[in-house]
């Protein structure tokens, strides 16, 4: 079976930084992949990479959609979520002065067409499609449980509200692989609880999820498989049993992340 | 709960209805006419600051454009005024377009000072183009706006040399704008502005081409600014480049910050209290001995001021167009019902 | 002919070269595009001029007084309208440069009224009209040599204190990474102020050349100057001093050429395009870094 996503031999270079060295994996459909390894191993550099934020130094990635394999490196980030790769930022990046349903409105916007002759003349193509956009905007933040908010300003939620929106906001671009960076970051037990049921729930709407987490109890218990990473190298790669064991990874680890794992 | 919106009705409808009093002043039709030109400008630029957050300091090229563009064409071809504002705005949207395509990649400050550039390249080409533009002698004799019916009718055909008649003209053209900006601000291309001007990198992940927006946003602006320019040239039947300097770019945008960058109706009401203020500081500023220039000392404080203490200007955006559209409405409504026996449970357990 | 033009290019482009550190240095530690930086330069003249005529002080003795005016401009001007805005969006603290600007010419306006006025002559050296160097059909005045001589020697103070001294390395960490230099205990706003002060004295300095070199002040010359300083600013490449100075040089000679070989009445005109065709093309500029906006 060919994976979702093939990352080979990806290389990113800041300078004199080499941020990711050589790193392979893939990303299986309907897998959740946890994205670990220390503050500054190069993990939302590999975001960025995918997102097409950053263009990789040397390296493929393919992706595939719908049977057919492309080579995606280097894409614009717009290019890449119309392809069906959405993501969540670690430092939350709302649109923080629009509403709840704005922000989720905005990433209808790769998946609708009206431009602005269509706007100004409100066609009825315009006006199903904006009706289109309120319910698709209203489907997705009931999903995450933010339905009732949809009117507030964004910035009025709570840190964890937040970061939920971002995942609505990143679900209603009808992604097909999910990146998700830290999500959890800031949030209390209740609200990690939920988390987790959320992600199995996108799982179960046949998006693929890859994970970038510090909490190794909840990396632990959500991922089938984990990737390690350590000054840009992929260290370890396996299921959450294997890794634990693996001397290197502790060694990573050591002093900071080993108690958790 | 509609005294507030009555009442702005009934100003409005005042101040349509003004030129029709036998007793009304010339001179307070042509300021009001004024500031209706500077409504459709300051309209228009408020696209760029106010939707995208770009600093666009060379406005008035584009208003010179459009100007120079619908003098020519009338004083040549003698074209109606009614072909002229779409062939000017679209030449507005071209210069835009080539304009911004190049610079648009760049970081704000960039453009800022590409526009300004742009602008000065204006004013230059009108003013040493001679055979074109006259230069510097400027422009005269472009015919006013006329009307012609005679297909309907012999009689029908009208020449506005009046005040009267082009006070309407721009009056239906700055309904017109007003119309197109609340259209497109609460549409999939405002909201791309909004996100754009929000956060460029959380717009770009939402599918939103950055660059693509930007240059779709100037361009739009530039047409709105030469349709502006268009008028001007029609009513003013005069054109010289010195009307198009930097001032009218700095006074356009002082009007936009006042109002409230990205609030149109605000945008409205900067361009009619600053095109007022500039009236009663001239007066003042002259019996005081000082030249009438030295006004923009007071536009320069208020920029400064609002950007300091209300950034978001004078005039809130209570109602932007999104929110009173029948989609939102109905939302509204349905999130009401969903909320309301959850209210009703929890003041039960209460 | 073309060395004459060449000469005079040259002696332009130092003093745009003045005028492009002082914007290339303040968005070097700000990032902000300080178009009131313009104004400074025009008060450095006004000042010059009003120290020589109503208080009777001696040509450089009135420099001087006039340097230091404007550096404290300079400073206050960041202080009042800048500091607040730091944490603001970019677009509130270009706006408020643009005010600043306006307002700080129509202050000078009301002041000084908007006539253009002549240097008093009686104040100057009598020597500088007069010829220092004659070669062939070129030549070189005193005033001319005394440009030059005074840029450099500022050019070179700038470059040693930028450099060499404890301050000028705090300006560079702060260009670098504000915040890491803050953790390193530089104490920031302090360093701003300095390099606001700085450049004021840089600005002042040109104001004072030009007035002399051409004989004239108004309140509007820093308007023109000052974009034309920002076009070598941004011809250099934007942040790097070295490059304000070759952008400049090369400005002025280009302006010089373009009046003399092209067409006159675009001479302005030049500058603007040359600013918007190294932009589009090479917006890192001749010496800078780039600056395509990552988003
Ligand atoms: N744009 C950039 N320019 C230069 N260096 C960068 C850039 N982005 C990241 N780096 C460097 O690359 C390395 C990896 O950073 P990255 O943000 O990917 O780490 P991370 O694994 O996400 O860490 P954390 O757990 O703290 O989020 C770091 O040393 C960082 O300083
Ligand atoms: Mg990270």
């Amino acid at each position: 079976m060919t994976p979702l996503l093939e990352i080979d031999g990806i290389s990113k270079r800041f300078g004199g930084l080499l941020a990711l060295t050589d790193v392979s994996f893939n990303v299986i459909e309907g897998e959740i992949l946890g994205l670990i390894g220390p503050n500054g191993a190069g993990k939302t550099t590999m975001f960025n990479c995918i997102a097409g934020v950053y263009k990789p130094t040397s390296g493929n990635l393919v992706f595939t959609r719908d049977e057919k394999s492309l080579r995606i490196n280097g894409r614009k980030p717009e290019k890449m979520t119309e392809l069906g790769i959405a993501r969540t930022f670690q430092n939350i990046r709302l649109f923080s002065a629009l509403t709840v349903l704005d922000n989720v409105r905005i990433a209808r916007h790769c998946r609708t067409t009206s431009n602005f002759f269509r706007s100004v003349l409100r066609t009825r193509f315009q006006r199903a499609e904006e009706k289109e956009i309120v319910d698709a905007s209203m489907r997705w933040l009931d999903f995450v449980g933010l339905g009732h908010h949809a009117l507030a300003d964004a910035s009025s939620l709570s840190y964890g509200d937040q970061r939920r929106l971002e995942i609505a906001r990143a679900l209603a671009t009808e992604p097909k692989l999910l990146l998700l960076d830290e999500p959890a970051a800031g949030m209390n037990p209740r609200e990690t609880r939920m988390l987790v049921d959320l992600i199995h729930a996108i799982l179960d709407a046949g998006v693929s999820v890859m994970l970038i987490e510090h909490d190794m109890k909840l990396v632990m218990k959500i991922c089938k498989r984990l990737v390690v990473l350590d000054h840009g190298t992929l260290i370890a790669e396996g299921g959450p049993k294997e890794v634990r064991e693996n001397p290197q990874v502790i060694e990573a680890y050591l002093g900071r992340g080993a108690a958790h794992a | 709960m509609n005294i507030g919106k009555s009442l702005i009705l009934l100003i409005v409808a005042a101040v349509l209805t003004y030129p029709l009093v036998p007793q009304s002043s010339d001179y307070i039709i042509h300021v009001m006419t004024l500031a209706m030109v500077y409504m459709i400008l300051a309209m228009g630029l408020n696209i760029v600051p106010g939707f995208c957050g770009l600093l666009d300091l060379g406005y008035v090229g584009f208003y010179g454009i459009g100007a120079y563009t619908a003098g020519l064409l009338t004083i040549h071809y003698d074209m109606s005024f009614w072909v002229i504002v779409p062939l000017a705005a679209l030449n507005g949207a071209l210069w835009g377009a080539l304009l911004g395509a190049p610079t648009l990649r760049l970081t704000g400050d960039y453009f800022a000072i590409v526009t300004f550039g742009f602008s000065e390249l204006v004013v230059l080409f009108l003013t040493n183009e001679i055979w074109l533009t006259r230069g510097p002698l400027g422009l005269p004799g472009i015919q006013p706006i006329t009307v012609n019916l005679t297909w309907l009718n012999e009689a029908w055909y009208f020449q506005f040399y009046d005040k009267t008649p082009n006070f309407y003209v721009v009056a239906l053209l700055v309904g017109l704008v007003f119309f197109i900006m609340r259209r497109m601000e609460d549409s999939r291309l405002g909201r791309a502005w909004y996100a754009i001007r929000e956060d460029p990198l959380a717009a770009a992940s939402c599918g939103v081409n950055i660059l693509n927006y930007k240059v779709i946003a100037f361009a739009i602006s530039a047409a709105i600014g030469a349709v502006g320019g268009c008028f001007y040239a029609r009513w003013s039947m005069f054109l010289s480049p010195d009307m198009f300097k930097f001032w009218e770019s700095f006074l356009v945008l002082c009007m936009v910050v006042l109002g409230g960058l990205g609030n149109i109706k605000g945008a409205l009401l900067g361009a009619v209290i600053l095109v007022c203020l500039g009236e009663v500081l001239r007066e003042v500023l002259t019996s005081l001995g000082l030249p009438p220039e030295t006004r923009f000392m007071a536009y320069g404080l208020i920029m400064v001021l609002i950007m300091r203490f209300k950034p978001s200007g004078f005039f809130p955006a209570i109602a932007s167009s999104g929110r009173s559209n029948p989609l939102l409405l109905d939302l509204q409504k349905r999130l009401a019902a969903r909320n309301a026996p959850k209210d009703e449970a929890r003041d039960a357990a209460a | 002919m073309l060395e004459q033009q060449l000469i005079n290019g040259l002696t332009l482009g130092l003093i745009y070269a003045l005028i492009a550190v002082g914007y290339t240095m303040v968005y070097g530690v700000i990032q902000l595009i300080n178009f009131a930086h313009g104004e400074i330069y025009m008060l450095g003249a006004f000042f010059c001029v009003t120290f020589i005529t109503a208080a009777g002080m001696p040509f450089y003795v009135a420099i001087l007084m006039a340097i230091i005016c404007c550096m404290l401009c300079g400073i206050l001007l960041d202080i009042i309208a800048y500091r607040p805005l730091r944490k603001a969006p970019r677009l509130a603290a270009l706006i408020t440069a643009i005010g600043m600007s306006i307002f700080l010419q129509n202050v000078a306006l009301i002041i000084w009224g908007s006539r253009s006025r002549p240097f008093p002559q009686g104040a100057l050296p009598p020597f500088f009209r007069e010829k220092a160097l004659v070669m062939g059909d070129i030549s070189l005045t005193w005033l001319q040599l005394f440009i030059f001589a005074v840029a450099i020697i500022m050019m070179l103070g700038l470059y040693l204190t930028i450099n060499k001294t404890r301050i000028g390395t705090a300006m560079r960490a702060l260009a670098q990474n504000k915040t890491a230099a803050s953790l390193m205990g530089i104490n920031v706003n302090y360093v701003i102020s300095f390099t606001f002060a700085l450049g004021s004295a840089m600005g002042a300095v040109a104001g004072i050349l030009v007035s002399v070199y051409y004989n004239t002040l108004y309140p509007t010359m820093g308007y023109t100057a000052g974009v034309k300083a920002f076009a070598a600013a941004v011809l250099g490449g934007i942040g790097s001093v070295p490059g304000a100075m070759v952008g400049g040089v090369v400005l002025g000679v280009a302006e010089a050429l373009g009046a003399g070989y092209v067409s006159s009445l675009y001479r302005d005109g030049v500058a603007y395009a040359v600013m918007i065709a190294v932009i589009i093309f090479r917006p890192s500029g001749i010496l800078g870094r780039s600056v395509v906006d990552k988003a």
